[in-house]
């Protein structure tokens, strides 16, 4: 059960990066104040889960970085969705629906 | 997927620097960002920055955190331990090649004679459920492998009593020709139909043949083997139901045998042939031919309950078997591989046994090599456990070192396998049975790998557990105790092993003295011989044969330097040879002899210059002279032996003879001849007698040796013989050779197992050697201080030496008292294989240890010497 429930959340924590990510390229800090901006502050991503999850997806090759400069003009490294990126996230977002639609039928059966 | 992870393996192995800077430029870069956003909310400077840094969270969690993501971590780790054992072996040169050295020679020997033994003892044979498949029948004394009579075999088939399937082929091959354009001469085996369902082989290509087909009188047919359809069809699949003619019949080829294939006997074969037996003529002829005979046992049924159950059977068939035969002839059945190795098993089972003797020696050396530099290292292994190198983390850099040792000692080990095979093959081309096919593949590889890890781990674990106290911090020498008795435990079981292999060596190097210098009752030395084998097509009836033969004779006679030229059927000490059994002899005035075979007695057809050739001595009477080659003359020349057994009392010479029990003519002996070896070296010659090679031509002989003793150069005589053998018959093919060569053939297994045992003990002995130098060098120097007082205080360098060489003399008399009571209870299981040598032999066992103990003497004296060449002075200042 832990680990179903860990990789839900890593899951979760993948689609939501990759959905703010879908939008425009970011740096890491802007991608954790999306998130935060989306969910309405239910999810405050931590740089302890945040970076380990960029670079793991970089690995997977769902993202790639560059170094660009933010607003304030601080070199900064971004990220970017590529094609498998962009793939990842609709399967993702498939399971997630599937998920929450059998969770709301199960609670609606209740 | 697998391919970025791949990229990102290597990337991150090649990239690390850049990599782990970039992490802490994005971190630093998150940092600032943070910060900034703080000051835009309000916030001073300073506690902005104060905040972010405290909302990043440990920094170094967070790199090592994204670092743990990283593939490759473990493979990272693995490759510092790698990369630095590398440097610590490079470091140590001479450590390192001595170690390799050692670790290469111990796993080369063990993998070359593990491809041998391999063949004989282990691997499967060529045939499905091989263990199941055994060769039965009867045993006689003058037989020693099964067959059956053509009468009983031919009912017992009907009824196959405990077998799931039986068959039968002809003994041996026989020589055919295939009688084309560019006829050749190939082996045939007459085989049942019934042979290769048996052993569970499928033909390549076409179909076994039918039962209509083995019949006599049958449409011939037959199945090609692999190498001749491909050496002389072109491996073309068109070639079934072609029809070639062989040795003159017109026979169609129906299939074509799998490349493994292989007779149960072990015999090169180029073509199988229906046996076509006929029942109806074994039941007149009873008892007919003799068969060799196969089955497969049915499941379950192992080869002890396969005889009991056979028993019965065997009863009632004796009952109507000739008397003579009854009471020596037995039962047997045998496992397929126990008749194909013969008496190779306990050879073989020596030598790998000595084998690993001998790797056992080699990983105590390196083991000692290791332990050794263990406690030079031992202050630097505690700097390392003080700087945080977990326990586990040092054990694992030490096995990795003694890995890369083993990895480096296998490489050189396989190269120096292959070099011991090739040397293997050149000793004994014919002695041990698959010697040929012999070959460093993927089992042997297997083999080799397993070994390598299992003495890695043995010479390696010794060093790896000792993980030094802190007080080696302090700079103090420890007098590591412990290592200490393990290297003379190492040492003393070094002794042990060495001696046992000495002695073994010793037992078996005399046993083939004994057997090189065997009296032969001959003598070999400027003998040639002329081996001919004339094909049946080209000389299809005697005439033809005993013409060719006098003609050669003749030719052969003309060359210059001849001593003696003789023409005979066949050749001392062993070979094919025409064998009766003394029933068969009828001594004129006496009753037939009853009471059983008698045993088998060889005859030989020889001109009279044979006993002059090979120089057999005439002890009573006189050799055959040309007039008795005449048709109306039949002497006969007995050995001594066959004299004794039939004349005991009475003088054998003018006494009447007649052979075969046939209405023959009465023989005269005319002459006794001294007894030559006839059934191998190590048995007593057995009977004989000669008839005279007569130019009557009753029966086909198409295989005979000229017998030439010449005073030439063998090589030039040789070249003549050649060039007229091929004058005569170009076709022919030519095979010479001198007869002690043909005799050295005989003792060619005793050769390899004694070689190979003499091998593995002189290196043996060799790295023992070695071993002891090195701890008694290493005792001297760790002793220096006290050796330096010693001296100060007036100890003379005789008492030092003492001393020095007292120690290891305790060690070396355990490990001699070890290796005697081994090799005392191993060589009673050589026993069987020695020949004419005691396996206690005490002289023997004495030179073993007077020769151990005087090398591991001197390898003890010269670095003891240097313990007395201690200056005092210095000793004390040493470090």
């Amino acid at each position: 059960l832990r680990q179903e429930q860990t990789n839900l959340l890593q899951g979760t924590l993948d689609m939501m990066i990759l959905k703010s990510l879908a939008l425009k390229e970011m740096h890491g800090l802007e991608i954790s104040r999306r998130i935060g901006q989306i969910t309405k502050g239910t999810f405050q991503v931590k740089p302890g889960s945040l970076f380990p999850a960029l670079h793991r997806m970089e690995e997977q090759g769902w993202l790639v970085s560059y170094w660009g400069e933010s607003e304030n003009n601080r070199r900064a490294k971004y990220y970017k969705v590529t094609s498998a990126g962009r793939r990842q996230l609709e399967a993702e977002t498939k399971r997630w629906d599937r998920i929450a639609l059998a969770i709301i039928r199960t609670l609606e059966a209740s | 997927m697998a391919f970025a992870h791949l990229t990102s393996l290597l990337r991150n192995l090649f990239h690390k620097q850049r990599e782990e800077r970039e992490l802490d430029e994005e971190l630093r870069s998150h940092e600032l960002l943070l910060a900034d956003e703080k000051i835009r909310a309000g916030m001073n400077p300073q506690e902005a920055h104060r905040q972010a840094r405290i909302e990043l969270g440990g920094l170094e969690q967070v790199k090592e955190q994204v670092r743990e993501i990283r593939a490759g971590h473990l493979l990272e780790t693995l490759f510092q331990d790698v990369h630095f054992g590398l440097r610590m072996l490079r470091k140590n040169l001479g450590f390192t090649a001595v170690a390799v050295l050692t670790f290469a020679l111990g796993i080369g020997s063990t993998s070359a004679v593990f491809s041998v033994v391999d063949r004989i003892l282990f691997r499967n044979l060529p045939y499905p459920q091989d263990n199941r498949l055994v060769s039965f029948g009867l045993l006689a004394p003058i037989e020693r492998d099964e067959f059956m009579l053509g009468s009983s075999y031919v009912d017992f088939r009907r009824e196959p009593g405990p077998f799931e399937a039986i068959t039968s082929m002809n003994p041996g091959t026989t020589g055919c020709d295939l009688t084309e354009q560019n006829g050749i001469r190939l082996s045939c085996a007459l085989v049942e139909q019934t042979f290769l369902p048996t052993f569970g082989i499928q033909p390549l290509l076409g179909r076994n043949f039918s039962l209509d087909e083995d019949r006599p009188n049958a449409p011939r047919v037959a199945l090609l083997s692999y190498s001749l359809w491909t050496s002389r069809f072109g491996g073309d699949p068109g070639v079934l139901d072609k029809t070639v003619s062989l040795d003159g019949i017109a026979t169609r080829i129906i299939g074509v045998l799998p490349s493994t294939f292989e007779m149960p006997t072990l015999s090169a074969v180029d073509i199988l042939v229906p046996q076509a037996l006929d029942e109806a003529q074994q039941h007149r002829a009873n008892p007919g031919v003799v068969l060799r005979t196969f089955a497969r046992l049915r499941p379950g049924l192992d080869v002890p309950k396969t005889i009991a159950a056979l028993q019965p059977w065997f009863d009632k068939a004796l009952a109507g078997a000739p008397p003579q035969f009854r009471k020596e002839i037995r039962l047997s059945v045998r496992t397929l591989r126990d008749r194909q190795i013969q008496d190779v098993r306990l050879a073989s089972w020596l030598l790998l046994s000595s084998v690993l003797a001998f790797l056992l020696v080699a990983c105590t050396n390196v083991a000692n090599l290791l332990l050794a530099r263990a406690t030079g290292r031992q202050r630097e292994v505690a700097v390392r456990a003080a700087l945080g190198a977990g326990k586990r983390r040092l054990i694992r850099q030490s096995l990795t070192e003694s890995g890369l040792l083993g990895v480096f000692g296998a490489l050189a080990g396989s190269w120096f396998a292959y070099l011991l095979l090739r040397l293997f093959v050149s000793i004994a081309p014919q002695g041990i049975p698959r010697l040929d096919q012999a070959r460093l593949d993927a089992r042997v590889v297997i083999f080799t790998l397993g070994i390598t890890l299992i003495s890695t781990l043995l010479f390696g674990l010794a060093p790896a557990l000792q993980i030094p106290a802190l007080d080696a911090l302090v700079g103090k020498d420890v007098r590591a105790t412990p290592h200490n008795f393990l290297r003379q435990t190492f040492v003393s079981a070094q002794i042990a092993i060495s001696l046992i292999l000495l002695a073994g060596a010793g037992l078996m190097l005399r046993s083939l003295w004994n057997l090189e210098n065997v009296r032969l009752g001959m003598q070999t030395e400027n003998v040639l011989i002329e081996d001919v084998s004339l094909a049946q097509y080209r000389y299809p009836t005697p005439e033809k044969q005993l013409a060719f033969f006098a003609e050669l004779e003749s030719r052969v006679n003309r060359l210059p330097g001849m001593m003696a030229v003789a023409l005979s059927d066949s050749l001392p000490p062993s070979g094919r040879m025409r064998s009766t059994i003394l029933a068969a002899i009828e001594v004129a005035g006496r009753p037939l002899f009853n009471e059983g075979t008698g045993g088998s007695v060889a005859w030989r057809a020889v001109t009279p210059s044979y006993f002059a050739a090979l120089d057999i001595r005439i002890i009573r009477g006189r050799t055959f002279q040309p007039s008795d080659l005449l048709a109306n003359e039949d002497p006969i020349i007995l050995s001594e032996t066959l004299a004794l057994e039939l004349f005991p009392t009475a003088n054998p010479i003018g006494q009447q003879l007649r052979l075969f029990r046939i209405p023959g003519p009465w023989r005269t002996v005319v002459g006794i001849a001294a007894d030559v070896k006839n059934d191998g070296l190590a048995t007593q010659a057995g009977p004989e007698f000669y008839l005279p090679w007569k130019n009557d031509p009753v029966e086909s002989l198409n295989e005979g040796y000229v017998v030439v003793r010449t005073r030439m150069n063998p090589k030039a005589v040789a070249a003549w013989m050649r060039a007229e053998t091929s004058e005569l018959d170009s076709t022919l093919p030519v095979n010479i050779e001198a007869m002690s060569q043909r005799v050295g053939k005989l003792t060619a297994r005793q050769r390899f197992d004694a070689m190979l045992l003499s091998l593995f003990a002189g290196m043996g002995v060799l790295l023992a050697a070695i071993g002891i130098y090195g701890v008694v060098r290493f005792l001297v120097e760790q002793r220096t201080r006290e050796i330096g007082v010693r001296i100060a205080l007036g100890a003379t360098p005789q008492d030092i030496l003492k001393t020095v060489l007292a120690n290891i003399g305790r060690w070396t008399m355990v490990g001699s008292a070890l290796g005697l009571f081994g090799a005392w209870a191993s060589a009673r299981l050589l026993q069987s294989l020695l020949f004419q040598v005691r396996a206690h032999d005490p002289s023997l066992f004495g030179l073993a240890l007077v020769l151990l103990i005087v090398v591991v003497f001197v390898a003890a004296w010269i670095p003891a010497r240097r313990a007395t060449r201690v200056d005092p002075m210095v000793a004390l200042r040493y470090e």
